[in-house]
C-alpha cells in the first residue's frame, strides 16, 4: 500500500513539475502584465485594437511557464512546435510582403497622386529611422543592431519585422512589439510635437484641395511605382514587389475579386497569425532583457524624431512655395508609415484649431508615401548592412 | 490597323528587341554557370578519403547560385593530351541535387561502378606532368565551364588547384604547398569569419552619420524621380483630358486651344451645378401619395447560388 502511494506521490509530483506554477519565474508574471494591458488598451481605450488584441494575447500565450527541459514541444521557440511553426511566417519574413499586399489592395494613392510633392515629406519623416540608428550605435548596439532597431521610427510593423528578421533575428521580438505598440500609441506620442513645432499661423494653413486623378494615373501608379523604386533598391522588392501588387489590383478595375481577398481575408488571416505569433515570441526567458528596454526606449524616440522631421520638412518646403500653395505642416507627422492613424491626427489637430480645415486628403498623400520611404528604407539598410 | 492595333504592336516588338538585345543573361553559359569547378586535387596520397577509404584524386564542383541545382545529366570530362573521356553524371540520385553556396566531390579514379560520384577517368601523379583540362557540360552538352590545371603546376603530393574565392572565376591559386593555405574538399576555399561590411561601418562611421546621409540621399532621390514622374503624369493626363473634354464639345482647333489656356474648371464649381440642379429637380418633383405598401417578396438568398462569386467580371472591350 504504501508503494502504491509513494507510487501516485511521485506521479504527482512528477505532473507539478511540469505545470506553470511550478514553473513560473517574476518574469513570467511581468510579460503576462504586460499582455493584458495591451488587451486593457485595446479594449477599453481602443487603441489599434487589431493589433493589440492579437500581440497582447499572444503575450499570454507565449509566457505561459512550462518545463523546458522536458521537450514538450509547445513553446514557440521549440523546433517544430505548433506555435514555432505558426513563427515561421515571421522568421522567413513571408508575413510582412502578404500583409503589404493587402495595404496597396485598401490604399488609395489618388492624394499622393494628385499632388506629388507630397511625397518628400513620406522621405523626410524617415529620417527618425537613421536618427535612431545613430543613437543605437551610441549606446553600444552594433550597426546590424542599430539597424533593425532604427526601423521602428518607419512606424510601419511589417517592415520593422522584415528587417530585424534579416539584420537581428535575436532582437525581433522586442522590436516587433514596440513597433506596434508605439503605432498604436501615435495619437499620445505625435500631437504634442506637432503643436510645438507649429505656430498658430501654420496650424490653419488652407491647403489646395487635391485635382481629380485618373484611371489610366492610378494603374501606372503602382507599376511605375515598383520600377522606379526597385531599380534603385532591390533589396526592398518583397515589401515594395507586394504593395505595389496589392495596388494595381485594386485599381485595374477587372481584378475586384482578388483585391477583395487581398484587403480582406487574406490581411485578416495575416494579421492573426503574425500578432499572436510576434506576441508568443516575447517569451519572458528570451525578452526581458536590458536590450528589450533599451529598444522600446529607442522606439519612442524615434517616433518623436521621425515626427519632428516630417512636420520641421514642412515649414522648410514652405519657404520655397508659393502663397496659395503652402502645405499645412500639420500633415508632416503623417509621413511616418502608419497608415491611416498619422493621417488621422493630422486631421484632428488640425481641426482643433480651424473646424473647417480637413487635412485627411492631404494628410493621406505623405502617409502613403511614408509607406513606400519605410520600405526603400528597409532596403537601404539591407543593401549597406547585410 | 488602329491606333491601339499598331501602339499593341510596337510595344510588343520593343519587348522583344529588349530581350534580345539583353542577350541570354539568364540562361547558363560558360562563365555564369551556376556549377562551376572549384578545385581540383590530382595527386592524393594522406588527404581526403573516398567512402571506400581510397586516396583517390577529386573534382570538387560548387553551386555559386542562391537556389539548389540538380546536375543529374551534367557531364565532366577530361582531356589530356588531345584525348577526352566524358563522364555523365547518372540520373536518380538525390544526392546530385547540390544545394545552394554548397559544394560537391567527384572522384577520378576510372571507378564508375562505384557509385554516382566516382568517374570514369582517372587522374594521378602522370597526369601532372601534362596540361589537364576538365570541363563541365550540362545535360543538352552546353559547355559550362572549364579549367586547364597547366603542365607542372601540381609539383607534389596533396596540393590542390583551387578558386581563391569559391565561385570566383577570377584566379587560382596552389594549396597545400604551404602552412597557410590548406587543401578545402567540401567545402569553402575562402573562409569568411567576419563581417567585412559591419566591420568597416564599425571603423569608419562610428556616429552612424554617413549612413543617415547616405540613406536619406537614396530614399529622397527614390521619391524625387516618383515626384518628377507624376507631376509629369499628372500634367500630361490634365491636359489629355481638357483636349478631350473640349472634342466633346465639338469645339474647333482654335477654340479647343482657348479652352485649355483657361484651366480646369474647381471642383467647387461642379458641386454648385450638381446642388442647383439637384434643388430644382427637387422641387418640381410632383408629390407622391403617401401611402406604402410592401409586399414580401419570396427570394431566398444564398451565396452559394451566387453568379457574383462564380463568374469573372467581362472585359469592357
Amino acid at each position: 500500500m504504501m508503494d502504491f502511494i509513494n507510487f501516485l506521490g511521485s506521479n504527482l509530483g512528477d505532473f507539478w513539475a511540469y505545470t506553470g506554477f511550478a514553473n513560473a519565474t517574476w518574469q513570467h508574471f511581468a510579460m503576462i502584465a504586460i499582455g493584458i494591458f495591451f488587451i486593457y488598451l485595446a479594449v477599453a481605450k481602443e487603441f489599434e485594437p487589431m493589433l493589440l488584441i492579437p500581440i497582447g494575447f499572444g503575450m499570454l500565450i507565449g509566457n505561459i511557464p512550462f518545463n523546458m527541459e522536458a521537450g514538450l514541444q509547445v513553446g514557440i521557440y521549440e523546433q517544430n512546435s505548433v506555435l514555432n511553426i505558426f513563427y515561421q511566417g515571421v522568421q522567413q519574413g513571408w508575413y510582412p510582403p502578404l500583409i503589404f499586399l493587402g495595404i496597396g489592395a485598401m490604399t488609395d494613392f489618388s492624394a499622393l497622386i494628385s499632388n506629388p510633392k507630397l511625397m518628400l515629406v513620406g522621405a523626410a519623416a524617415q529620417f527618425g529611422i537613421f536618427g535612431a540608428y545613430m543613437i543605437a550605435l551610441l549606446l553600444g548596439f552594433d550597426p546590424m543592431q542599430a539597424g533593425a532597431i532604427g526601423i521602428i521610427g518607419g512606424a510601419d510593423g511589417p517592415t520593422a519585422i522584415f528587417l530585424s528578421s534579416k539584420l537581428a533575428p535575436n532582437l525581433m521580438g522586442a522590436i516587433a512589439v514596440s513597433a506596434y505598440s508605439y503605432m498604436a500609441l501615435v495619437p499620445v506620442i505625435q500631437p504634442p510635437i506637432m503643436r510645438l513645432l507649429t505656430t498658430s499661423k501654420e496650424r490653419v494653413i488652407r491647403m489646395k484641395p487635391p485635382r481629380a486623378v485618373s484611371h489610366t494615373e492610378k494603374v501606372m501608379f503602382p507599376i511605375i511605382g515598383l520600377l522606379l523604386t526597385c531599380f534603385i533598391v532591390p533589396s526592398g522588392l518583397p515589401l515594395l514587389g507586394m504593395l505595389f501588387f496589392g495596388n494595381l489590383l485594386k485599381e485595374s478595375g477587372v481584378t475586384r475579386r482578388l483585391a477583395e481577398t487581398a484587403r480582406g481575408p487574406l490581411i485578416d488571416v495575416i494579421t492573426i497569425l503574425l500578432g499572436v505569433t510576434v506576441g508568443a515570441s516575447t517569451q519572458a526567458s528570451e525578452f526581458l532583457t536590458i536590450d528589450s528596454i533599451l529598444i522600446f526606449g529607442l522606439g519612442a524616440l524615434s517616433f518623436v524624431i521621425a515626427t519632428a522631421s516630417g512636420v520641421l520638412f514642412v515649414k522648410f518646403f514652405n519657404l520655397f512655395l508659393k502663397e496659395d500653395n503652402k502645405i499645412n505642416p500639420l500633415i508632416g507627422n503623417s509621413g511616418v508609415s502608419a497608415v491611416p492613424d498619422a493621417a488621422r491626427i493630422s486631421q484632428h489637430v488640425g481641426l482643433e484649431y480651424d473646424p473647417s480645415n480637413y487635412l485627411l486628403m492631404h494628410a493621406m498623400g505623405p502617409n502613403v508615401a511614408g509607406v513606400i520611404g519605410s520600405a526603400v528604407a528597409a532596403g537601404v539598410l539591407l543593401g549597406f548592412l547585410l | 490597323m488602329n491606333k491601339n492595333k499598331f501602339g499593341i504592336l510596337s510595344m510588343l516588338l520593343a519587348v522583344v528587341v529588349a530581350f534580345t538585345s539583353c542577350g541570354n543573361k539568364g540562361e547558363e553559359t560558360l562563365g555564369n554557370s551556376k556549377i562551376i569547378i572549384n578545385e581540383v586535387l590530382m595527386v592524393n596520397e594522406t588527404n581526403f578519403q573516398d567512402d571506400y577509404g581510397m586516396h583517390s584524386a577529386w573534382i570538387e564542383l560548387f553551386n555559386k547560385s542562391f537556389g539548389n541545382v540538380n546536375i543529374a545529366g551534367y557531364k565532366l570530362e577530361c582531356e589530356i593530351d588531345g584525348q577526352a573521356v566524358k563522364y555523365t553524371i547518372p540520373k536518380g540520385d538525390v544526392l546530385t541535387l547540390i544545394p545552394s553556396r554548397q559544394h560537391t566531390l567527384f572522384w577520378a579514379d576510372a571507378q564508375p561502378n562505384r557509385g554516382t560520384f566516382h568517374v570514369n577517368f582517372m587522374l594521378d601523379s602522370c597526369s601532372t606532368t601534362k596540361d589537364v583540362t576538365i570541363r563541365l557540360y550540362d545535360s543538352g552538352d552546353k559547355l559550362l565551364d572549364e579549367t586547364t590545371i597547366p603542365a607542372g603546376t601540381l609539383t607534389l603530393a596533396d596540393q590542390s588547384y583551387a578558386l581563391k574565392e569559391d565561385g570566383v572565376k577570377e584566379s587560382w591559386e596552389i594549396k597545400g604547398a604551404g602552412t597557410e593555405k590548406f587543401v578545402t574538399p567540401s567545402t569553402n576555399n575562402f573562409t569568411l569569419d567576419r563581417n567585412i561590411k559591419m566591420e568597416n561601418f564599425t571603423e569608419k562611421d562610428p556616429a552612424g552619420v554617413g549612413m543617415a546621409i547616405s540613406a536619406m540621399v537614396v530614399v529622397f532621390s527614390c521619391l524625387i524621380i516618383l515626384y518628377i514622374v507624376f507631376k509629369c503624369i499628372g500634367k500630361i493626363s490634365a491636359w489629355n483630358a481638357k483636349r478631350v473634354a473640349a472634342k466633346t464639345k465639338g469645339l474647333n482647333e482654335e477654340e479647343t486651344k482657348e479652352a485649355m489656356a483657361k484651366g480646369s474648371t474647381p471642383g467647387e464649381v461642379f458641386a454648385a451645378i450638381a446642388m442647383a440642379m439637384h434643388e430644382m429637380q427637387e422641387d418640381v418633383h410632383d408629390v407622391e401619395d403617401t401611402i406604402l405598401t410592401i409586399h414580401q417578396v419570396e427570394r431566398r438568398y444564398s451565396p452559394w447560388n451566387s453568379k457574383i462569386y462564380s463568374l469573372r467580371d467581362l472585359p469592357k472591350k
